[in-house]
C-alpha cells in the first residue's frame, strides 16, 4: 500500500472539499482524491446562485429553511465568494397575483425577508425588467463563486494537515471481506496507479456516486438531470431575478461578475461523460427569459454549458423538479456489506457546507470521536479579500505602470503575476486548473486571444510533454472551449469566432487532431 | 468647479459588437507610449463590461483618452470606441468633479475677445517665466508648452470693417464659421479662407456663431458642451434654411459641428446642420470638380509636407486640403507619414499629460526630420501648435499657402 490514511475522500466538489475541511477542523486525517480538478462536476456547472430558500418556500418549506440557514453561514463565513445582490421574484400578468400571495406567505413561515415591491419601485430598481410586471417580492438571494469556495475550503484545510490529489482517479475499492479498506487510484497526468488505505471511504463523487459504487456491487436510486445555462456578455441585472410562480425551466437570472447566468433547463441525462446544450434549450431559454427581462433575445452571449444534478429518487415522479433537492447520507455498512463506504449524495451547493457537518459528525460517531463541528463559525482563509472584476481594476490602478505588467486577459483583466503566483504554489498541473482559479479565458473571448499567451508559462508544467507538449495543451482547451460556444454561435460572437479560428488556424497553422496520430495525442 | 450631473449618464450597450480583434490597439497613440493607458479595446468595450449606471466609476485611466478618434476610424466592426470613452470620462469627471484650470481652459472663447483686445499686455505675459511657473504650479498649466499669442484686431472685427471685394456681392453665398481660434489667435487663417473662398467667385458670410464645444467635451462636461451646440444650431440654421453651404476651417471644430452634435449629444436640429456643412477644402475641391470655378494657382517653389489631423481623418473626407495643395504648380508636396501629433487639444497643456503628448510627438518629429520640408501645412490648430513646438519649422494651414499661390504678390 502505498499511501494511507483515516478517510478517503472521493470527489473534489464542494463537497467533497467541505468534508475535508470539517474533518480537518476536527482534527481527523483525510486525503481527498479528485478525477479531474476541483468543481469539474456539478459544483462547476451550476448558476453560481447563493440562494435564499425563497425558491423552495411554496414546495418544500424544508428545504427552504435550510437554505436561508446556509445562506446566512455562507455570508458570514466566505463573504469574499458572495457577491450580496439580492433577488427580486418578479410577478409578470400571466403569473397571476395568487402565487405571489402564496410566495409571501411561504417565505414568512420559512423565516425568509421577503419585501413585496410595487411594479415602479421595481422598474426603478432593474430598469431592463419587462414593464408589463405587475409586482416583485425581494429576498435575500445574492450570486457565489463556487470555483473560489472550494478552492478556499481546501487551502484551509490543506493547512490543517488534509491531502489533496487531482487529476487522481479512482479505478477500484479495495475489499476485506465485509468492508472496504481503500482504493486503487490512478494518477492520469503521470499515468501511475497506486492504492490508498482508508479506515472510512466517503463517497462524494455527486452524479457519479453509481460509478463508485458500481466497484463495490452497489446501486442507489439517483435520478440525473441536466440543466443548460447560457452566458451573457454583459450583466444584465444588479440583482437575481427569479419568476414569481412555481418552479419550472427557464425562470431564473443570475448576475456573476461581469456577466449574467440564464437557467436553466431539465432534462433527464444517461451519459454522464458526453451531454451538450442543444439548439432547442438555448431557443428555449432566450424566449423564456425574454419574457422577463426583453432584451435578452438582442443580447450577445459568451458560452452555453450544462451541469448534471444529482437527485435523489425517493419515489417515481415524472417531473425532476419534483424530486426533492434534499440529501442523504447513506451507510453502505448495514444492508450492502460494505463496512466503512458511506455515500453522501443529492442536496446543492447552497447546502454542501451541512452535508459535510453531517457526514463528519457519522464518522465521528463510528470513531467514538466527541468533536463539534465549527465551519459555521471559522470564516474561510481569505474572507475579506475582494476578487471582483471591479477589484481587479482598483487592484490595478493602485499599481504603479512599472508594477503593473502585462496583462494576460483583456476581458477580465487577469495580470500574469496571477497567473505566476498559482504557478509557483505548484498545485496546479493543467491548463484548465489555472482557468478554475483565475477569471482567465472567462470574458468576451473565451480565452481565443488569451490563452496563446499563457502557453509560454505552461511550458514548464508541461515539459515531460516534449516540443509538442504546447499543441496538446491549446488543443485540447480550443476543444473544450468550443463544446462551450458552438451552441451560441451566430451575430457578433459568430463574427469573433471566424477571427479566433483563422488566427489559430492560420496563423498558427495549428490543425485539427488526426485519428491515429501518434506522439503527443489526446490525454 | 462645475457642479456634478447627477443624472446618471446611460451607457450605450456596445461591447457586444466588438469582436476583440485589437486593430484599435495598433492605432491607439496613447496606449502606444504609456502603460497608464490600457488601450481602446479595454478601456472601451471592455472596461464597458463593467461599468455600471448606477456605480461609481473605478477606471481613472479614462482620463487618460485624448478623443482622437482613431480607434473609431479603424475599427473594423464598426464600435463607437471613442464615444463610449467619452461617456465614461463625462461620467467619471462628474463624480470626481473638474479642477479649476478645466473650468478655466474650457472658457477660452469667453475671454478671447477680452484677451485679444490686451493682446500687447497679455502676450509678453504669457511668455514670462515667473507667471508661468506659478500657472505650472497652481493650475498645472505645464510651463513647456508655448501659450499662442492673441492678435488685434480679431477676425471677426477684421471681416466686420474690411471692404467687400469687388463685385462679390450678388454672386452664390457661403457661410464661414471660422472657430475661437482663427478669431483671436490666428486671424490669418480666417483672412486666408476668406480670400480663397472670394477666389473661388463667392460672396462670404459670417453669421452668428460662438465655442463649438469640443473643449467642453474633452473634459466630459456634455452639460456644457450641449449648451454651446444648442445655442450654435439655433444660430446657424437661420443661414442653411437660405440655403446657404457652411464651411469651417479648423477640423476640430466641423468634426464637433457635423459629428458629434448629433453623435453624442443627440442635438435636435444638428443632423439638418450636418447635411450642409463641409469642410472648406472638401467645398472647394467640390466646386472645382463640378468646375464651377477653377482660378488658376501660381507656381510655388516650395518643399511642402502635409499633415493630415487625426480630427481630419475621422470626418471621413478624404485629404481634400492635400489634394488641393497639388494643383499648385511647382510645389512638391508629400504626407507627413505620422499618426497623430499627440496633442489633443487641451491635453497637451495639462502638467500631468505633457510627457504624453511630448511621446506621441515623437514619430512626427522623426518623420519631420527624415522629410526635411522648408513648411509644414495642417488643418488643426492644435495640430499647427504641437508641430511648430515639436520642430520647429513655420506651420501654417493650406488655406494660407493657397492663398498665396492665387494672389502672388
Amino acid at each position: 500500500m502505498d499511501l494511507k490514511t483515516e478517510v478517503l475522500i472521493i470527489g473534489g466538489g464542494a463537497t467533497g472539499a467541505g468534508i475535508a475541511r470539517d474533518l480537518a477542523l476536527r482534527g481527523i486525517p483525510s486525503l481527498l482524491v479528485e478525477r479531474g480538478d476541483f468543481t469539474s462536476g456539478a459544483s462547476g456547472r451550476n448558476q453560481g446562485l447563493l440562494h435564499s430558500g425563497a425558491r423552495y418556500a411554496v414546495n418544500d418549506p424544508e428545504a427552504a429553511r435550510e437554505c436561508i440557514g446556509e445562506n446566512r453561514i455562507l455570508r458570514r463565513i466566505a463573504p469574499h465568494c458572495i457577491e450580496p445582490t439580492e433577488g427580486l421574484f418578479v410577478s409578470l400578468p400571466e403569473d397571476g397575483p395568487e402565487y405571489r400571495a402564496n410566495f409571501i406567505r411561504a417565505c414568512a413561515a420559512a423565516g425568509i425577508d421577503a419585501l413585496p415591491l410595487s411594479p415602479r419601485e421595481t422598474l426603478a430598481m432593474e430598469p431592463r425588467l419587462n414593464p408589463r410586471l405587475i409586482g416583485a417580492v425581494q429576498v435575500p438571494d445574492g450570486a457565489i463563486d463556487p470555483f473560489m469556495l472550494v478552492v478556499e475550503n481546501v487551502r484551509d484545510a490543506e493547512s490543517r494537515g488534509a491531502r489533496f490529489l487531482i487529476h487522481t482517479e479512482v479505478t477500484g475499492l479495495i475489499r476485506d471481506g465485509l468492508r472496504i479498506t481503500g482504493a486503487r487510484v490512478r494518477d492520469r497526468i503521470a499515468d501511475k496507479s497506486y492504492a490508498i488505505a482508508a479506515n472510512w471511504v466517503v463517497n462524494a463523487t455527486g452524479a457519479w456516486a453509481n460509478l463508485i459504487l458500481g466497484m463495490a456491487g452497489i446501486r442507489i436510486g439517483l435520478a440525473l438531470s441536466k440543466g443548460s445555462m447560457l452566458l451573457t456578455n454583459t450583466r444584465l441585472s444588479e440583482r437575481v431575478l427569479n419568476r414569481c410562480r412555481p418552479p419550472s425551466s427557464g425562470d431564473i437570472i443570475v448576475p456573476n461578475d461581469t456577466v449574467s447566468i440564464l437557467g436553466t433547463t431539465s432534462l433527464r441525462e444517461d451519459d454522464l461523460e458526453h451531454y451538450e446544450v442543444t439548439a432547442e434549450e438555448v431557443t428555449f431559454l432566450i424566449d423564456e427569459l425574454s419574457k422577463m427581462i426583453p432584451d435578452v433575445k438582442n443580447e450577445r452571449f459568451n458560452r452555453a454549458y450544462a451541469g448534471v444534478r444529482p437527485l435523489l429518487q425517493s419515489q417515481e415522479a415524472s417531473d425532476d423538479r419534483e424530486i426533492s433537492r434534499g440529501f442523504a447520507l447513506i451507510d453502505h455498512g448495514s444492508g450492502s456489506g460494505s463496512a466503512g463506504l458511506v455515500t453522501i449524495t443529492g442536496g446543492k451547493l447552497m447546502t454542501y457546507r451541512l452535508m459535510a457537518e453531517k457526514t463528519a459528525d457519522f464518522l465521528c460517531e463510528r470513531m467514538g470521536l466527541h468533536v463539534p463541528c465549527i465551519t459555521h463559525l471559522q470564516p474561510l482563509p481569505g474572507a475579506g479579500l475582494g476578487n471582483t472584476l471591479r477589484d481587479r481594476l482598483l487592484h490595478l490602478r493602485r499599481q504603479t505602470p512599472a508594477a503593473r505588467g502585462e496583462i494576460l486577459c483583456d476581458c477580465e483583466l487577469v495580470p500574469r503575476e496571477a497567473v505566476d503566483a498559482i504557478l509557483r504554489e505548484g498545485k496546479v498541473r493543467e491548463l484548465q486548473d489555472i482557468l478554475h482559479r483565475t477569471r482567465l479565458a472567462k470574458g468576451t473571448c473565451q480565452g481565443g486571444f488569451c490563452v496563446y499567451r499563457l502557453l509560454g508559462l505552461l511550458n514548464e508544467l508541461h515539459g515531460e510533454q516534449g516540443s509538442d507538449g504546447s499543441n496538446v495543451v491549446l488543443r485540447s482547451f480550443l476543444e473544450e472551449r468550443w463544446k462551450g460556444i458552438r451552441p451560441i454561435l451566430w451575430g457578433t460572437a459568430l463574427k469573433e469566432e471566424e477571427l479566433i479560428e483563422s488566427i489559430y488556424k492560420g496563423l498558427f497553422n495549428l490543425v485539427p487532431e488526426e485519428p491515429g496520430r501518434t506522439g503527443g495525442g489526446a490525454t | 468647479m462645475t457642479k456634478a450631473e447627477k443624472k446618471p449618464v446611460l451607457l450605450p450597450k456596445l461591447p457586444d459588437v466588438c469582436v476583440r480583434c485589437a486593430t484599435c490597439m495598433a492605432a491607439c497613440p496613447v496606449s502606444r507610449v504609456t502603460p497608464r493607458f490600457p488601450g481602446p479595446k479595454q478601456a472601451g468595450p471592455g472596461a464597458q463590461r463593467f461599468r455600471s449606471a448606477s456605480e461609481a466609476s473605478v477606471d481613472d485611466w479614462i482620463e487618460l483618452c485624448t478623443g482622437c478618434h482613431l480607434c473609431d476610424t479603424v475599427c473594423p466592426a464598426g464600435v463607437p470606441i471613442s464615444e463610449m470613452n467619452m461617456m465614461a470620462k463625462a461620467k467619471y469627471l462628474d463624480e470626481r468633479g473638474r479642477t479649476f484650470r478645466d473650468w478655466l481652459l474650457v472658457r477660452s472663447d469667453l475671454f478671447g475677445e477680452l484677451a485679444a483686445r490686451f493682446s500687447k499686455i497679455i502676450n509678453p505675459l504669457m511668455k514670462n517665466g515667473i507667471l508661468r511657473r506659478l500657472l505650472d504650479a497652481l493650475l498645472k498649466i505645464d510651463r513647456r508648452r508655448d501659450l499662442p499669442g492673441y492678435e488685434y484686431p480679431t477676425f471677426r472685427r477684421w471681416f466686420r470693417t474690411r471692404s467687400t471685394a469687388e463685385g462679390a456681392t450678388g454672386r452664390r453665398k457661403v457661410a464661414y464659421f471660422y472657430g475661437c481660434f482663427t478669431n483671436t489667435n490666428e486671424t490669418d487663417v480666417g483672412k486666408a479662407a476668406v480670400e480663397v473662398l472670394e477666389a473661388h467667385g463667392l460672396e462670404v458670410v459670417v453669421p452668428p456663431q460662438r465655442c463649438c464645444g469640443i473643449p467642453r467635451l474633452g473634459v466630459g462636461d456634455l452639460k456644457g458642451a450641449r449648451e454651446m451646440g444648442r445655442r450654435n444650431i439655433e444660430m446657424l440654421l437661420p443661414t442653411v434654411r437660405e440655403g446657404i453651404d457652411i464651411v469651417f476651417s479648423s477640423t476640430s471644430c466641423g468634426l464637433m459641428l457635423r459629428h458629434e452634435y448629433s453623435r453624442i449629444l443627440h442635438l435636435p436640429g444638428a443632423e439638418e446642420l450636418a447635411g450642409s456643412l463641409f469642410d472648406i477644402c472638401e467645398f472647394l475641391l467640390r466646386l472645382r470638380e463640378e468646375e464651377k470655378a477653377s482660378p488658376i494657382f501660381q507656381p510655388l517653389s516650395l518643399k511642402a509636407a502635409y499633415f493630415a489631423p487625426c480630427h481630419l481623418r475621422s470626418l471621413n473626407i478624404g485629404f481634400p486640403a492635400l489634394d488641393l495643395l497639388r494643383m499648385i504648380p511647382g510645389l512638391d508636396v508629400r504626407m507627413l507619414e505620422a499618426d497623430c501629433c499627440g496633442l489633443g487639444g487641451l491635453y497637451g497643456f495639462k502638467t500631468e499629460k505633457f510627457s504624453i503628448a511630448e511621446e506621441i510627438g515623437k514619430d512626427l518629429t522623426e518623420a519631420a526630420a527624415r522629410m526635411n520640408p522648408d513648411i509644414i501645412l495642417t488643418d488643426c490648430e492644435g495640430c499647427r501648435m504641437q508641430v511648430r513646438h515639436l520642430t520647429g519649422l513655420r506651420v501654417i494651414h493650406p488655406l494660407q499657402l493657397l492663398r498665396d499661390a492665387l494672389n502672388p504678390s
